[in-house]
């Protein structure tokens, strides 16, 4: 019998190596057509502090974070506290721990099935440096039906680095764990097509970053965005291009302004603390019409708030936090895939637009792995035709039917010109004249509103009188809800925002047309969606909120109740 | 461009007129950029002067290059990213006391540091002119001229040229607004410096600062050859006046980024896109 | 250097000319831009009579290879060819008698230049023609020193203001 997803904690303290474990599992279960996602959670050690790989194994591709855990393998029980918040337990839950272990009175307190292996010692007959998770690993290959020699191949190629002996040591652990038979019942989803990618969403938004054509990223270290820069930097250097680690955010954005002037498309990746110190500078880049990208993978806020855990809380700053009348782009990817292709559009619209994009992505797409069918991407967007200045005086910042001017670059023959934040004229030069002023901000503006965004400004989902509005992450949570609504006999549109600057007023009320309500539902405490939304435009019918502030992800079943409970009034 | 005429310093100039004030010493950094660029027969096309804000800062758009007015402080990241991205293009950077050493003070070190080929013009009038004379890093102590800082700063004076040698410049020199002419050649080493070269330049403000037209009988030629050692070099920034002019610290260093070791490969976009299949 | 050739010389007093020329201009745009009219005008007089005697010093130097120094590469008795303008004598709210006197060095330390050749010079030729240009750099102090006896006397507070000043950025 299958379901449609199998949920598996993997916890354990002081360098047990969940993570691994979790990551290898997944990786044999995509080899078999397997579909799922991976999200990790630890402690604020750096290192030997708790951690826990967090499985959901499914039978599609709408990753939600799991709500309720049927397999909890406690590699070791130091802290579990921490994680109580997010690893739900209950009677239907097998329980797989050290034998002799002292079970948290809490978790014994659930009821679960519990299921004792004496896992250290196994490992340790296996080999001398036979390791518990390594062994866990062969269990639950055993209870999945995997492969061992796929598990003990990814295993060695993961640790393709480390001595000879540890890599056997892995091995014979897996090995001895395989052939283990455990008395425990689980229903794995069923299987899918294979040709999957294994990734994350960070590293998916560097592939669809440089796909784009980026060549220069400026980066300065934040969590949770810094494995995109890492990822980057490593992929830059097989490209040609080139990466500079900055001082401060202040400098990346603006190391990042200085190459797009130069004619190289340019990128960098921060979190909120990091964007609140780039805006000014981002909008220097509007008014100098200077094109890049700026990567934002959120955190909980504000401050330092909560920096290894997701919420869509930066999105207040991303639209409004430039000061002056500052349009430029802001865009959402909806899920790990996404990051491919949204940030990819991304790329090619500020430098279409000659303008800054800023990309919301959050900790939970970005970090978290996944199994995806090939990812889409952006296809080309022609430039639009240059109109050459006239009388051969060059006009950097010429005013033209769709707002935007032909940019020259440093080393073009004789179209020299001096980009400034300073209001200028046509040619650049500053100038504090109310027709200049006029004149800019209007071609600043009409380049963004005139331009044809296509189908891409959302993904339009299913139908019915209620419709779910999300941007970024949420959409996953929303699109889920939205299935389970239609189950249950009340269906639901979703609409799930992509493009969230300009907003596309006129395709998002068409997409509600004959619509009779409205929920926004946003992981965020201050509803920053819906106030956006009711301020840009007039709703037929009522619009309600569900915001809900991190950390603990979205949950598409009280999502799914709120929908119901609005509706029926 | 047409390098086969040779363009004297007025050629540098774009029809953009200064704002400065007469007896501003910034014209005369300008005079000199534009007679080193004479000098060097750079091509106007392939050179980009890049500053912060404040009076200095204005000086980008006076000359016929490419150029970019950034923000207050900024002026050394943007220049950075660009001559990384672009190593062929000149790159100069320049902004005034208040802008490289306080706002963008940050910057100033990690230029310094990361030795990235291009050159930084500081010109220095230890005041904040375009927001009505506030006391800059570089004011001395006892400075009562600004309602801000009615009793003085108070606090001791940087010296950029010792900061810039603690921080890894490799090359240090100083000039005075009243001597364009050393000031161009200094200008024209510092751009042929494979390097980051740091030209520190005494540089009067007449509205804030009169008493600054004293710097000229100060002001005096060193007249050795550059230091190349660093710990001689800080003994001297260290215990110097700060008014002694030319090349005073020269020393070869490998710049940032160094040339790329890995191999390219046509399809590395399909090789990268290939690495997340499983 | 400029005393030992006569196309030393010529180089130098092209550069003289033609820096004096170039500074004048600059100033008047920026007395100008500060809208201090007379001595704009007076700065760009200054310029034309430069350019004048730069052409002359072209005509002759027609047909001579002079040696193309670098702007430091020039030997002056003080920083900037003598009759340069410092930027930092200026002042936007100067008199027309200031930038006069100030002219009136200008010419003058031209003169003397000039002379300085004319006596210690081995070569005629130089010595000849820059006899005759520190004639003519007397006849303009001359000119100048009557223009500046018409003028009245500076007020002794011709500097001071009543408004603060700007605050552009």
């Amino acid at each position: 019998m299958s379901s449609t997803h199998l949920s598996i904690a993997i916890t354990g303290a002081g360098g047990a190596g969940v993570i691994s474990c979790g990551e290898l599992l997944l990786q044999a279960w995509a080899r078999l057509g397997g579909r799922g996602l991976l999200r990790k959670a630890y402690g604020p050690q750096i290192r030997g502090g708790e951690s826990a790989a967090l499985l959901k194994l499914t039978e599609d591709e709408r990753y939600t974070a799991a709500d309720h855990y049927h397999l909890l393998v406690a590699l070791d029980w130091d802290n579990f506290s921490r994680f109580e918040d997010e690893i739900q337990l209950g009677p239907d839950t097998w329980v797989l721990c050290e034998t002799g272990a002292e079970i948290p009175a809490a978790v014994l307190a659930l009821q679960p099935h519990v299921l004792e292996v004496p896992m250290a010692e196994l490992a340790k007959s296996a080999h001398p440096d036979g390791r518990v998770n390594m062994l866990a690993l062969g269990l639950l290959g055993g209870l999945l039906g995997l492969p061992v020699d796929s598990l003990c191949q990814l295993a060695q190629q993961k640790l393709a680095r480390k001595a000879e002996a540890y890599q056997d040591a892995a091995v014979a652990s897996i090995r001895s764990g395989c052939a283990q038979s455990l008395d425990c019942e689980l229903h794995p989803p069923a299987l899918g097509d294979t040709g999957t990618w294994y990734l994350s969403g960070n590293q998916a938004a560097g592939l669809g970053a440089l796909e784009a054509g980026i060549r220069f990223v400026a980066a300065y270290p934040i969590t949770p965005a810094s494995d995109v820069l890492e990822w980057m930097a490593g992929g830059l250097e097989q490209v040609a291009g080139q990466l500079v680690q900055a001082e401060d955010e202040l400098a990346a954005i603006n190391m990042t302004i200085g190459a797009a002037f130069g004619g190289v498309p340019a990128f960098t990746a921060t979190s909120g603390p990091g964007l609140a110190l780039m805006s000014e500078s981002i909008g220097l880049a509007v008014a100098s019409e200077t094109p890049l990208t700026v990567f934002n993978v959120m955190r909980g806020g504000p401050s330092t708030g909560i920096p290894t855990k997701s919420e869509q809380s930066d999105l207040n700053i991303a639209l409004h936090g430039l000061h002056g009348d500052a349009p430029h782009l802001v865009l959402a990817p909806l899920d790990i895939a996404d990051c491919v292709f949204t940030t990819g559009w991304a790329v090619q619209l500020a430098q279409q637009l000659q303008t800054a994009a800023i990309v919301l992505s959050d900790q939970f797409i970005g970090q978290s792995t996944a199994v995806v069918s090939e990812p889409r991407r952006c296809a080309a967007i022609a430039s639009a035709p240059a109109e050459p200045s006239a009388g051969g005086d060059y006009l950097r910042y010429k005013l033209t039917d769709s707002g935007i001017s032909t940019v020259a670059s440093p080393g073009d023959v004789d179209q020299r010109f001096t980009a400034d934040g300073l209001e200028h004229n046509e040619k650049g030069t500053p100038s504090a004249k109310h027709s200049d002023h006029q004149q800019q901000l209007q071609k600043r503006q009409d380049k963004l509103e005139q331009f044809d965004y296509g189908e891409q400004w959302a993904a339009l989902s299913g139908s019915g009188p209620v419709a779910i509005v999300s941007f970024g992450s949420s959409s996953a949570a929303a699109a889920e809800a939205a299935v389970q609504l239609s189950a249950s006999g009340t269906p639901a549109r979703t609409i799930a925002l992509r493009l969230l600057a300009p907003l596309q007023t006129d395709a998002l009320a068409q997409a509600l047309a004959e619509c009779e309500r409205v929920v926004v539902v946003e992981q965020n405490h201050g509803a920053q969606l819906y106030r956006y939304l009711r301020g840009q435009m007039d709703f037929q019918q009522p619009l309600h909120s569900y915001a809900m502030a991190g950390p603990v992800p979205l949950n598409a079943k009280h999502i799914a109740q709120f929908v119901a409970e609005v509706s029926a009034v | 461009m047409n390098n086969a005429v040779q363009l004297k310093a007025k050629d540098y100039k774009s029809a953009v007129k200064p704002i400065w004030c007469p007896g501003c010493g910034h014209f005369s950094v300008f005079n000199a950029i534009t007679k080193a660029m004479a000098a060097l027969a750079i091509s106007k096309d392939d050179t980009v002067m890049i500053s912060g804000i404040g009076c200095s800062s204005r000086l980008p758009a006076y000359v016929d290059s490419y150029g970019f007015h950034g923000v207050h402080g900024r002026g050394l990241a943007i220049a950075q990213g660009l001559k990384v991205a672009r190593p062929d293009l000149t790159v100069m950077a320049m902004g005034g006391d208040g802008d490289g050493f306080s706002i963008g003070g940050n910057h100033f070190i990690h230029a310094c540091r990361r030795n990235v080929n291009m050159t930084y013009i500081a010109m220095d009038n230890e005041v904040y002119g375009m927001t009505k004379g506030q006391a800059s890093p570089t004011t001395p102590m006892d400075w009562d001229h600004s309602k801000l800082t009615p009793h003085g700063p108070g606090v001791r004076p940087f010296k950029p040229a010792a900061l810039a040698l603690a921080s890894g410049a490799p090359w240090i020199g100083r000039a005075y607004s009243g001597n364009p002419n050393q000031m161009a050649k200094l200008i024209a080493q510092a751009v042929e410096f494979e390097g980051f070269s740091f030209l520190h330049v005494m540089s009067q403000c007449i509205t804030f600062c009169p008493e600054q037209t004293d710097w000229k009988a100060i002001v005096h030629e060193r007249g050795e050859p550059a230091l190349t050692d660093a710990d001689e070099a800080a003994k001297l920034f260290l215990h110097e006046d700060g008014f002694q002019t030319g090349l005073l610290y020269s020393e070869r260093r490998a710049t940032w980024p160094p040339e790329s070791a890995v191999p390219q490969s046509e399809d590395a976009l399909g090789q990268l896109a290939a690495s997340f299949r499983v | 250097m400029a005393n030992e050739t006569l196309a030393g010389f010529l180089a130098h007093s092209i550069e003289l000319e033609s820096e004096a020329r170039e500074r004048y201009t600059e100033l008047a745009d920026a007395m100008t831009g500060h809208h201090n009219r007379d001595v704009a005008a007076f700065f760009l007089r200054m310029a034309e009579e430069a350019r004048h005697h730069l052409a002359e010093v072209a005509q002759l130097a027609q047909g001579m290879l002079l040696p193309q120094l670098k702007a430091w590469e020039f030997d002056w008795p003080e920083a900037e060819p003598p009759e340069t303008a410092s930027y930092e004598d200026m002042h936007y709210r100067m008199s027309l008698r200031q930038a006069m006197t100030l002219a009136l060095a200008n010419e003058r330390a031209a003169e003397s230049y000039y002379r300085n050749v004319a006596t210690s010079s081995d070569d005629q030729d130089t010595a000849r023609i820059a006899g005759v240009f520190a004639d003519e750099e007397l006849s303009h102090a001359a000119e100048l020193e009557r223009l500046l006896a018409q003028l009245p006397e500076n007020p002794l507070h011709q500097l001071e203001e009543d408004d603060d000043p700007h605050m552009p950025e």
